[in-house]
């Protein structure tokens, strides 16, 4: 059998070692067109940095392609021809499979703005968004090296592919940036600004609602962030709509211009989100949702047989009903290992998909985040705890629960285990022994005074 | 505010001292000289047209050479320590870490050792053990000692640092109070990130850290042996003690002044600050295994890892945590000197050191019904 897997990001590389695990003499072939080893998107700031090199970010030693029997191409596949199951590369060259699995990932949402295409515009998702940013910044990569052959972008990429090699504003002006820009109040663009902040610069950072992330954190938590961001010097600008970027005769960008007034900047990040990096299967047949996600079922198989999809670009169903991405690294990673083992056959349990209750932790700037289950307070009959500890530590911890017991976390400032906490929500336990027995959760480092809940809180 | 991640970014291979640039091979070159002066200069006096150090030793009225290098150690990790603190200070763990092992450094390390003659008691390092110190266990040396020093070294080696090892782990004594740790920690803290994390660097630190300590074992024996038999064993007495080519020599010369000195230290800037930990220190080979057996192990929390990195690009040990944190495997590496730099720097909190008596492989809670592959 000869599976053909779209993409070698963390979707793609755990199905393709799923089936080697399964399957020792089953064909894997991958493809990307943005780089030769898998790498940790999640880690691309600290490459920027310098806290990391290229092969840092690498999890797999540079020979696992070699040692597990994986082919590799370096390409874009332009089209797919289901019927007669063989997908064209870019370069007119063919490949044959018995089993595709579309794990392309998505790509930076393009600027809606007059003047996006500016010089000095640009994104921070891909290994040549990083190379752009750096050099707008540092002039171009650290000590640690660019990555494995970074010029060879594909000769056949189109002009709107995400893996280009972009021009920097810096070359063209011949300095580098001062006043960059980040637009767009998530959680790349907390990375954008943080990089440029360790540069020792002060960015813009344009944010259109009236506080930063709202989909994941309340005014209260918001505005800490947004006091910790001050404190190190960015710009924080809430509600302003970007109205359109302006750039000098050259086409370098010189300003962003917003409903709120003109900025003098010489590079912006834009990120405001991504989309699936679909468009070459409009024609293919296979069923894309509205936002152009590859529909697939629990076992990750789309509308045509033997055609897979997981990850960034693929469109699951939701526990609320709805239908479409989950952009984590931890449900690529388990969408990725279904399919293959969907791919070889298998059913029942192993080999489906089961969105567990949602978490994710981060940190926002130096501060630690972890979620747990449903926190933006939008049904009825939803009440919420909050305490504020504000000692040795500061924290907030804001308990979301309902007559029927918690269901949700939201807590900054101190390091949680997520699997403890999933376990309260799961068994409806009520607020009042969520508060007895949060400590069971605590995963501090060593030596942090724990958290202590005066008895008037509760 | 108490913090504890890494606080900022840093920007380590954006300077080149620090990522085997010109100037780190420059720093190397200089390292490995002074070290290579220090240990030979009476062999190398011809050549120097004189003793560089013991002159300069003697005219800041310090009693020897190996004075002056106790001072210039306790100043290159006070200032590494200030350069650490500024680095990785925000966390409470590696604040009070630090400065432990600077303040026993300074206090056991160097200053008592250069007042107890003073006082007419023998120069003592109380803060090293055998096989470190590895004559710390040599009857020669135990019946020269005041009793209540030799019973100090003997349980000290022997019972109390194997004990502590077992509840704490190695940490207590690698990254709180050893010396060799301590520099690494400080003056070494700039080139922690170069410390190899392949495969075949694990594949040959096994092999060489256990070589070492069964090398130290036998030395150990040998020169006990002569201690006793040698006046009626003359082969016995060359091969253990006797000449420049016995094992006592030999030892001294190799583990105590190449690897430990010259490789260990003079090489920060090339392989790292613990390449002698890692690769060479029999304390540590023994202290380690006694660690796969106690409590200490790094606790990972299930399905939270992004792989990002950070964890085993400033692992000192060249360990691949990550490879443990995408597995959901909480885990006790003998190498391990829990420093505690993966936790500190992971964006995630994913890792956590503990001492504890719960069965080491916690059961993760898989995010889906399949057994992770």
């Amino acid at each position: 059998m000869h599976v053909v897997i779209i993409g070698n990001g963390v979707a793609g590389m755990e199905a393709a070692l799923q089936i080697r695990a399964e399957a020792p003499d089953a064909g894997v072939t991958l493809v990307s067109e943005e780089s030769d080893h898998f790498f940790s998107r999640t880690a691309l700031m600290w490459v920027h940095s310098g806290q990391m090199s290229h092969r840092d970010i690498e999890p797999l030693e540079r020979d696992a392609y070699v040692r597990h029997g994986f082919t590799r191409v370096r390409g874009r596949v332009v089209s797919l021809d289901a019927a007669s199951k063989r997908l064209t590369l870019g370069d007119g060259e063919t490949l044959d499979y018995d089993k595709l699995l579309i794990a392309c990932g998505s790509r930076p949402r393009p600027g809606p703005w007059r003047g996006s295409d500016l010089r000095g515009v640009g994104h921070f998702v891909t290994l040549q968004d990083l190379e752009w940013y750096e050099r707008e910044l540092h002039g171009g990569p650290s000590h640690a090296g660019r990555p494995p052959r970074p010029d060879q972008h594909v000769p056949s990429s189109r002009p709107d592919s995400p893996y280009l090699p972009r021009e920097a504003a810096a070359e063209a002006r011949g300095s580098l940036s001062k006043r960059p820009a980040v637009i767009g109040g998530g959680l790349i663009g907390i990375e954008a600004v943080e990089v440029a902040h360790g540069k020792g610069l002060h960015p813009h950072f344009f944010i259109r609602d009236e506080w930063f992330w709202p989909m994941a954190i309340d005014a209260t938590e918001a505005a800490w962030i947004t006091e910790r961001m001050r404190a190190h010097g960015v710009h924080v600008h809430l509600q302003h709509e970007v109205e359109h970027l302006e750039g000098d005769a050259q086409g370098n960008l010189t300003a962003v211009v917003t409903n709120h007034g003109r900025f003098e900047v010489d590079c912006a990040v834009v990120a405001i989100g991504v989309v699936p990096n679909t468009q070459w299967l409009a024609d293919s047949g296979v069923a894309l949702d509205a936002g152009g996600g590859v529909v697939v079922d629990a076992q990750q198989r789309t509308n045509v047989p033997d055609v897979f999809a997981a990850g960034d670009c693929a469109s699951v169903r939701w526990s609320t009903g709805a239908q479409r991405p989950e952009q984590l690294w931890y449900t690529g990673r388990d969408q990725g290992r279904v399919a293959a083992r969907a791919m070889l056959g298998q059913t029942g349990h192993a080999a489906t998909y089961r969105r567990p209750t949602w978490y994710n932790s981060a940190k926002l700037m130096d501060i630690e985040y972890t979620t747990v289950g449903f926190v933006n307070m939008n049904q009825p009959g939803e009440r919420e705890w909050f305490f504020e500890e504000r000692g040795a530590v500061r924290s907030t911890t804001r308990i979301v629960h309902t007559d029927t017991g918690v269901i949700g976390f939201n807590l900054l400032g101190r390091r949680w285990d997520h699997s403890v906490l999933m376990e309260f929500i799961d068994a409806g336990r009520s607020l009042a022994y969520v508060l007895d027995h949060l400590h069971e959760a605590a995963f501090d480092t060593e030596l942090v005074p724990p958290l202590v809940l005066p008895r008037e809180a509760r | 505010m108490d913090l504890q991640g890494q606080n900022g970014l840093l920007s380590t291979y954006r300077e080149g001292f620090r990522a085997r640039g010109a100037a780190a091979w420059l720093i190397a070159a200089t390292l490995v000289s002074f070290y290579v002066v220090l240990y030979w200069e009476d062999r190398l006096s011809g050549a120097l047209g004189g003793r560089p150090l013991t002159w300069l030793a003697e005219s800041l009225h310090l009693r020897n050479r190996w004075y002056l290098y106790g001072f210039l150690y306790c100043v290159a990790m006070s200032a590494g320590g200030v350069y650490y603190l500024r680095r990785h200070g925000n966390s409470r763990y590696n604040r009070t870490r630090i400065a432990v092992n600077v303040g026993v450094q300074v206090v056991f390390g160097f200053t008592l050792p250069f007042v107890m003659p003073l006082f007419e008691a023998p120069e003592f390092y109380f803060s090293y053990f055998w096989p470190l110190k590895y004559d710390y266990l040599y009857p020669q040396t135990l019946t020269q000692l005041p009793t209540y020093l030799s019973v100090y070294a003997v349980v000290g080696g022997l019972v109390a640092a194997p004990a502590m090892a077992y509840f704490f782990g190695k940490r207590w004594y690698c990254s709180w109070v050893c010396g060799c740790g301590g520099l690494a920690n400080t003056f070494g803290d700039p080139y922690r990130h170069l410390t190899s994390k392949s495969t075949a660097s694990w594949r040959f630190e096994r092999v060489s850290i256990h070589s070492v300590l069964v090398i130290a074992i036998v030395t150990t024996a040998l020169v006990g042996a002569d201690f006793f038999w040698g006046e009626s064993s003359p082969r016995l007495h060359a091969a253990a003690t006797g000449g420049p080519l016995s094992v006592k020599e030999l030892y001294g010369f190799v583990v105590g002044s190449i690897l430990a000195g010259v490789i260990g230290t003079g090489l920060y800037p090339l392989l790292g600050p613990r390449s002698w930990c890692r690769n060479f220190c029999p304390m540590a080979a023994l202290l380690g295994l006694v660690q796969k057996l106690g409590r200490y192990r790094i606790t990972v929390k299930p399905d939270m890892c992004i792989s990002c990195g950070n964890c085993s690009t400033y692992c000192e040990m060249g360990i691949d945590v990550r490879s443990y944190a995408q597995r959901n495997e909480s885990f006790t590496r003998a190498s391990c000197v829990g420093c505690g730099m993966c936790a500190h720097m992971c964006p995630r909190g994913v890792l956590k050191l503990e001492n504890s008596s719960a069965p080491r492989q916690r059961a993760a809670r898989a995010s889906l019904p399949i057994v992770s592959g």
